[in-house]
Formats: structure tokens, sequence, C-alpha cells
């Protein structure tokens, strides 16, 4: 099964960039979809997304890249967001849950989970994001490849 | 201010680092690399492999922002960089194109997984992830106390004095390894030296494996040995599993069956520090050391086992140089009898010049005739001394006549003999002469 970024376990990254040209990133614990990856909702901890959430106020655009540590197997997802909000309190199992699956695969390849648990996860921003472009991105010759 | 030197754990390539760019039009783009190296205060360079997305965005737009993570603590730092130029060639593309080499001959993957160029990137700027790990990152900043840098004083001048007084290879090899063990703390090693006859390297003395593993072959630029040796270049790698990984992803998605070459050693190594011996520009073997822990190399190691690795290389070229035919008094050794129950059966295969053991292979090309020879002589004649003088005057035998190794030869086979048929032995009995042990019925079967 291919693995996408709404999977568990992944080793989620966004990336944004400042109307004059400054790229930024940061890291995030979930994304999820109800509707096959047309839409996707992506959720960053506040404590190390203000960039991020400053640069797609500005200029919407996001890249997703979900990556699965053991196998590398990647995938980038690009499109303009829709909304950026405080995530709510119905929402904290899930983030937490998703940060517990990152943190079983990296203990699997020898990461302590204490590590992954020890990361600022909450209260997170949710930001919506309308899909455009899908990308192969494990590395090798395929990289780059649009997959939709 | 936090200088990168500070950081310099974040760039050993334990946890793979993010780097977001962006095209000309504001469209963002995030990857993963392996390695982010530090060249100086100022500037890093990251390695092209394919020609990507990254690289084409950087054409359009300079500007990059990396996220780099301390191993230890998983703390987080953020750069902003200026892309400056590729480089397809000098010593940095040397020093990076080499470590990926050594990973993609590893993995099976040698011509395909290689460095395009070494983009560097000027540092704009460089601050910690605040907030980004809720309990405070543990201090792991590197100390080394003084009672640590006296003891590895202590251990250089204690190698290099076992070098010196070492009589023979056997013992030099040996005492360098124990060396590097007690004083400083490499559990896991291996010296190879180059066998002039085939231009391989062959395992002369090993360290902390189950199996010794001498008599193992590697052919330079195979795996990360072999790399070292054809490059004549140092390679300290840090996070192996992750960076094998890699090299497997990228060999999976091309669909090339992976023809790995097994590393010699530990089968879970997380780092390792391989080191050419050299004599100028003349490679002497490797001396190898390999560890679970993944951050166990450091530079200060790589300066010391720097120093080690030349003595070691002046040691056995002195060792191999001089001249051990002059006689000397000989112990004379009595062959034990052969246990009536014990029948070992020699088998020389002539097409492919090797020994086997019952059914096991033992040696091949000069040492096993050298072997062949030896057995011959005792089944014809009954004799059981030997000199190396004879060996070297005996052309089937096909030494080389400058640098013919034959002390490295001679210690090869008497360590095959050690582990596979200790029913024969070879025993040194003074200086350039050695005795035949023979505690079984031969039989000698030749195809």
């Amino acid at each position: 099964m291919r693995r996408t970024p709404t999977c568990e376990g992944m080793s989620i990254i966004v990336g944004t960039v400042s109307p004059d040209g400054l790229p930024a990133g940061c890291r995030a614990i979930a994304v999820v979809s109800s509707d096959e990856m047309k839409t996707v909702t992506v959720y960053v901890p506040m404590a190390t997304s203000r960039e991020v959430v400053a640069n797609v106020a500005a200029t919407k655009r996001l890249a997703i890249v979900g990556s699965y540590p053991p196998d590398h197997s990647t995938m980038q997802l690009k499109g303009m967001t829709t909304a950026v909000r405080l995530a709510g309190d119905d929402e904290h199992e899930l983030v937490r849950t998703r940060l517990e699956r990152f943190a079983d695969v990296l203990h699997a390849i020898g990461v302590p989970r204490r590590v992954i648990r020890s990361i600022n996860y909450w209260p997170a921003f949710a930001i919506d994001m309308k899909v455009e472009e899908v990308f192969e991105q494990t590395p090798g010759p395929k990289a780059g490849t649009p997959l939709r | 201010m936090t200088r990168l030197a500070d950081i310099s754990r974040c760039f050993q390539g334990v946890i793979p680092s993010i780097v977001v760019t962006s095209d000309g039009r504001g469209v963002p783009n995030v990857t993963y690399v392996s390695q982010v190296h530090m060249i100086d205060e100022k500037h890093v360079a990251l390695s092209c492999q394919f020609f990507n997305k990254t690289r084409r965005n950087l054409d359009e737009n300079p500007r990059a922002w990396v996220e780099v993570y301390e191993p230890l603590t998983f703390q987080t730092w953020r750069l902003r960089i200026r892309f400056l130029r590729s480089e397809k060639s000098g010593p940095l593309f040397d020093a990076m194109s080499m470590r990926i080499e050594a990973i993609a001959s590893h993995t099976g993957m040698k011509g395909i997984f290689k460095l395009i160029a070494a983009d560097v990137f000027e540092v704009e700027s460089l601050e910690k992830n605040e907030g980004f790990l809720s309990e405070a990152a543990v201090d792991t900043s590197e100390q080394t106390s003084l009672d640590g840098v006296r003891s590895e004083v202590r251990g250089l001048q204690y190698v290099s004095e076992q070098i010196n007084r070492a009589d023979c290879l056997e013992k030099l090899l040996e005492a360098v390894l124990e060396s590097l063990d007690q004083f400083f703390g490499f559990e896991h090693t291996m010296i190879l030296l180059v066998d002039e006859s085939t231009k391989r390297l062959v395992t002369m003395a090993s360290r902390g494996y189950g199996e010794s593993g001498v008599g193992a072959e590697v052919a330079p630029g195979d795996g990360m040995i072999g790399t070292v040796a054809r490059e004549r270049r140092m390679l300290r790698i840090s996070g192996l599993s992750h960076e094998l990984r890699y090299g497997r992803t990228v060999a999976r998605e091309h669909g090339t069956p992976s023809a790995e070459v097994p590393l010699p050693g530990l089968p879970d190594a997380q780092s390792a520090l391989v080191m050419p011996l050299t004599i100028g520009d003349r490679l002497v073997g490797v001396i190898a050391a390999e560890d679970r822990d993944p951050l166990r190399f450091g530079e200060w190691d790589e300066a010391y086992l720097h120093v080690i690795a030349n003595q070691i290389a002046l040691g056995v070229d002195r060792i191999t140089a001089s001249d051990d035919d002059d006689e000397a008094p000989v112990i004379s050794i009595a062959a034990p009898a052969p246990k009536s129950d014990t029948r070992r059966t020699f088998t020389f295969y002539a097409n492919d010049d090797c020994v086997f053991i019952d059914d096991e292979y033992l040696i091949r090309n000069v040492p096993g005739r050298i072997l062949w020879k030896l057995l011959g002589e005792f089944q014809r004649d009954g004799r059981t001394e030997f000199s190396n003088r004879e060996l070297r005057l005996d052309e089937s035998l096909g030494l080389p006549a400058i640098k013919d190794n034959l002390e490295s030869r001679l210690i090869l086979l008497r360590k095959r003999l050690d582990e596979k048929c200790p029913d024969v032995r070879i025993v040194p009995t003074a200086r350039g002469k050695f005795a035949l042990q023979i505690g079984a019925a031969i039989q000698m079967v030749e195809k």
C-alpha cells in the first residue's frame, strides 16, 4: 500500500515562503483528510509555527511532505490554504495519538520514545489546504514525478 | 551567540535535515537531505545527488531554509542560507563524494547513487528552534576531560612503543588492536593489508568480532573499506543505519537487485571510522573501527587514529622490507604423532588456485600454493622444517620479486589453519624459519 502523509507514523514537514521570497518551514504532527486528499488538514505546533502561519496568511501557498522513516517512502502535497485556525479540544486526542505513533515508528529504528514525546505539540494550529499537486518524493530517479 | 561549531553534531548526518526552497512563482518545496556539511562558520554545503526540484528552485530563488537536528536531544536549529555555487570537483566535492560512493558501493548502487555536485551556501543566520521541545534539552556539549586526554596521550605513546618493538608482523598488528581497545575504547577493529600480487586487501588481524574474518578480501572501490583504499582518504560515518536505509531505498526505486557486499564485522554497526595506511602515496593497507553507538567517532578520534595509522604503515613497511633470510639458531619442534582417528583431506583446485580442507574453503593463491608445497614435502620426505629463503627461491609459488609480503602470507596461512584445521599448524622457530606440525593423517587430492 502506498503511504501518504495522512498515514500514521509519518514524519511530516510543512514548507512556506514569505511574500518577499524567504522560505520557512516547521515540523507538523498530523495530516488528515476525509475526501481522498482533495483537501487536507495539517496540524502544526503553535510553539514553532509562527513564521509558517504568517507566510500562509500572506501567500496561501503550502507544501506538505510526509516520509516514513524506516524506508524513506515519501510523498509531497502542494496547494492553497483555505483556513488557519486554532485546533479545538476535540482534535487534541487525534494529534496526541499521531505523535505517539510517530514515536513508535522511530523507536523501532532506535530513537527513544521519550525524545519524540518531548516535542511541544499542543496547542496547535490546524491549517486547511486544497491539494493541487501530489508528487512522488521517495529518494531515487522518480523523485519529483507528479502523482496527481 | 551560537556558532555552527557549537552544534557540530547536527552536521554528522545521524538525523536527516529539512530544506525548504521556493520557485520564482513563490511555490514552496520541502525536501529531506541526508547531511548538511559544515564547511566553516559562514558556509555549509548540501549534496546534490539527483537533478531535483530543490536544485531548479535555487536557480530561480537562491534563498533556502534548513532545519538540522541535534541527534542526542532532538533539539532543532534553523539556518537561513543563500546559494552561492555548485562545485563539481575539488576537495569539498571529493570529501562529500567519497562518503556517498562508499554507501553506494555497500548497497550495490555503485555508479548510480552518486554525487552530482556539492552545493555551497552562505549562512545568513542560525537560531535555536525555541519551544520545539517541552523539556529542556540535556546539555550534552562535548567535554573531553583532562584525564581522558592524558589517557589517550599515554595510549599514543604505548602504541608507538609497541610498533617500534614488534619484531614480526603478527605481533605488531595484534599489539595495535589491543592498544586501541585498551586506551581508546575501540572494541571492534580490523587491519587489512594490500596483497601486491592481486592488489586486493586481505584481512590480517581483527579484534572484537565472533569470527576473526582473517583472510577476508576486499577489492579496491568495494564498500567503505575498498573506497578508502582506492581514494587513499579517511572516512568517518555516523548514523550508518540511516545511510544504509537511504541507499537501499534508492536501490529499490531503481529496481536494481541489491548486490550488497557484506560489511566485514558488526551487522548492526551505527558508526565507522576507516583510515588508509599509506607511506607517501603508496597504500599499505586499511584500518577500520566500528561501533554500535552512532556518535562513537568524533574529530578527536579521527586525529589520533590518523597518527596511529601512519605509525602502523611505517611499522608494517619496516618489518616486511627487512631481510628475514639471515641464518639464526633453529628451535626444533618435533611433529606430534597423528591421532589414530583423525584424517584430514586437503584438495587443491588448480582452476581456482585454492585449497579446501575436507569440504570447506581454506585458502587461495600464493598462501595456498605454499601450503601445498609444505604438505607435499612432508608427505614425500617427512620434512617438517622450512625457511622463508627457500620459499622465495621457489618460482612455482609465484611470489613477486620485490615486496613479496611473504610474512603476511604466512600469517594468513597460519591463522586460517588455526581456525579451520588445528591439526596442521605452522609454528615459527626462528627468524625466517618455521616448522610444520601435523597431528592427523593427511590425504592430498589435486583436481
